[in-house]
This record gives structure tokens, sequence and C-alpha cells, in this order.
């Protein structure tokens, strides 16, 4: 894991509203990460048709120096992770890694109840950008999973 | 395992059920007390101070205070069946089709609502379905000693907390439905789901 170089996390909501966007690198401005995630919308619309059973969509293009990876929740939530290509080859395993635990952060974040799902807004809040940020600068998780068992009790 | 690690969460279930009933109560206690205090004052303004006033609260459908606590009841659970989809639904595979979603529901929601499966599931492949519950878990403490169409529409509002949980579900699936519950007899109780046709 310790290969993975992520340059952005963009969160996009259903109606391709976007609902995160964080940029950790400094060599592209916000803007760039804009672009990509709106080109991404299609592309995983695509993909998810295609591709039925995973929520994990594999990459989703590649330009200049940087790669796109999808990910589309049952709920239609999409994530896009953008990656600066390095010289080592990306496992799958990894990358789906890194998307479960940013599901994991937005389920966490819309079980607050000051939330509001359907309300389209950007999403601020404190603790979210915490677990989205351990998860962009590729540390380990912080704070324990909270959802590490959400099957009734035996 | 680390220190900060939280257990995996524990419910009495007593209390759900107590919460949940008095949630009923309280909201059609609530709602009807506003439209008495409001018809009464209405009454007053005309000159017949004590038609519509003091009676006791009854359950009868159709009329507006019932329809009120409806609309109510019924977002309280679409906003829970909303939120409670995103965790469910995490580390299942994507769905194939409105099928899947309905199976979906039939098993693992109500597994994880009520610890048990619905008992029958029919649908007409044109998007009606029908899930029976022969033995609601909410309704197993419920006694059934007047008349069944007394008790029947006493129950009622009780199943539109649920009603709303299931649209809830389904709508933050991307699916736009209509969720309406009978019972006929104590305790079981049918839900039926209408899918309305994509285009």
């Amino acid at each position: 894991m310790a290969n993975i170089n992520i340059s952005c996390i963009a969160i996009i909501g259903k109606q391709n509203n976007p609902l995160y966007i964080k940029n950790f690198s400094p060599s592209h401005p916000d803007l760039k990460y804009h672009y990509i995630a709106h080109t991404s919308c299609d592309v995983m619309e695509e993909r998810a048709s295609m591709k039925a059973q995973d929520m994990y969509l594999g990459v989703l293009f590649s330009m200049e120096d940087l790669s796109v990876y999808g990910y589309m929740t049952n709920t239609k939530i999409k994530f896009i992770t953008v990656l600066t290509v390095p010289d080592v080859i990306i496992k799958d395993l990894d990358m789906k890694n890194i998307f479960r635990r940013i599901h994991s952060a937005y389920v966490n974040h819309a079980s607050n109840p000051f939330y509001e799902i359907d309300s389209q807004k950007m999403i601020k809040s404190k603790k979210f950008e915490q677990e989205i940020d351990a998860i962009g600068r590729g540390r380990a998780h912080e704070g324990g999973n909270r959802n590490s068992q959400i099957a009734p009790a035996p | 395992m680390a220190a900060n690690q939280i257990l995996p969460k524990q419910v009495n279930e007593s209390i759900v059920e107590f919460l949940t009933t008095e949630m009923v109560e309280a909201m059609v206690r609530t709602v009807k007390d506003d439209a008495l205090k409001l018809s009464s004052e209405r009454d007053t303004a005309h000159g017949n101070p004590n038609d519509g006033a003091g009676g006791p609260k009854d359950y009868s459908e159709g009329d507006e205070a019932m329809e009120a606590v409806y609309y109510k009841l019924e977002m309280i659970g679409f906003r829970v069946g909303e939120r409670l989809i995103e965790k469910i639904s995490k580390d299942r595979m994507r769905f194939t089709d409105n099928l899947d979603v309905v199976k979906f529901i039939c098993k693992e929601v109500w597994m994880f609502l009520f610890k048990k499966q619905i008992d029958n599931l029919k649908t007409n492949h044109r998007g009606v379905y029908v899930l029976q519950d022969n033995n609601f878990r909410w309704f197993t403490r419920m006694a059934n000693d007047q008349s069944s169409a007394e008790s029947v529409k006493r129950v009622t509002p009780y199943l539109w907390f649920p009603c709303g949980i299931l649209r809830g579900i389904l709508s933050n699936l991307g699916i736009a439905s209509v969720v309406v519950a009978e019972t006929s007899s104590l305790p079981a109780c049918t839900f039926q789901i209408k899918i309305a046709k994509t285009a």
C-alpha cells in the first residue's frame, strides 16, 4: 500500500452533484480534478451497467501522468480516486481496500442525523475530512473501524 | 485489537418496541389534539363551541388528522430507511434488477429489522410485489381480544412507520415506489410495493 500515491479523492452524489473533493498533490490545481471527476461520471455509469456485480469499477481512464479509479455504491454514490502513475503495478486489492475505507467513512457520515442525505450540499464535517485525509495520505486507520460489525448480534 | 475499537452494537429489544409503539401513540395524540384545537377554534368563531371538541380519540381512517399522522410517520420511516440502507448495503454486491432488490429486502433487510425473513413473496412481474409476514415482530405483543375489524383499525397506524422504511430504502436505491401495508388478522400482515415503471 505504501507505493500508492493518491492525488485526489472525489465523491459524487446521486444526481452527479459533487459532494466532496480533496486534492492531495500540489502538482495540479483543484480545477483539474473537478474536470476529471466530471468526465468520470459517464464512464462510471457505463461500467456499472456492464460490469454488474462489483462496486469497484477499476481503472476508468488514464490521462497524462494520472490514472483514475472508480467505485459506485448501491445507492449510486460515486467515489473517484486519482493516482499519480507509479513505476510499480497497482494491485486491485489495494485499490478496493482504499475504496472500502472511503465507503466506510461515507456511511459513517451519512448516519449523522445532521446530514441531509438528498440535500446535494457539499460535505462539511471535520470527522469525515479527517478520515479522508488519513486515507489520502496513506495512513492506517484512525479511531478504529466503527462499522466492523453491522450484522445483528446473534 | 485496538484500544479505541468500538464494540458491536447491542440494543435492548424491549426498548425499541416501546419506542416504536410510543412514537405512534404520541404522534396520534399530538396530531389529534392539534386538530381538535383547530376545529374548536374554528367552531367558536362560527358560534357553536361544543361541536367536535372533547370526544374520545379514535383511530378512524379517512379523516384529516389521521392523514397528517400517516404523513408524519411515513416520513420518519422514509428517513430511517434512507440512512439504514447506506449501512446495510455496504458490503453487498450490486443489485441486478428490481426483483433482486425486493429479494434483498425480504431476506437481509427483514433479518436486520425483525430477525426473520419474509414468509411469502408474490409478484406479478409488472412492478407489484406482495410481501407477506405471518408473524410480524412488532405485532407479536399486541393482544387481539377485540373484534378483528376493531383491532385491524387500531393497528393500522403501526404499519405506517415500516412502510416508510421500505419506501426510503427503495428510494435511496434509485427506485421510486409506493408502499402500502394491511393486516387481516394479527400478527400477520402484508406489505405491497408498487414500483413505478422506469421509462
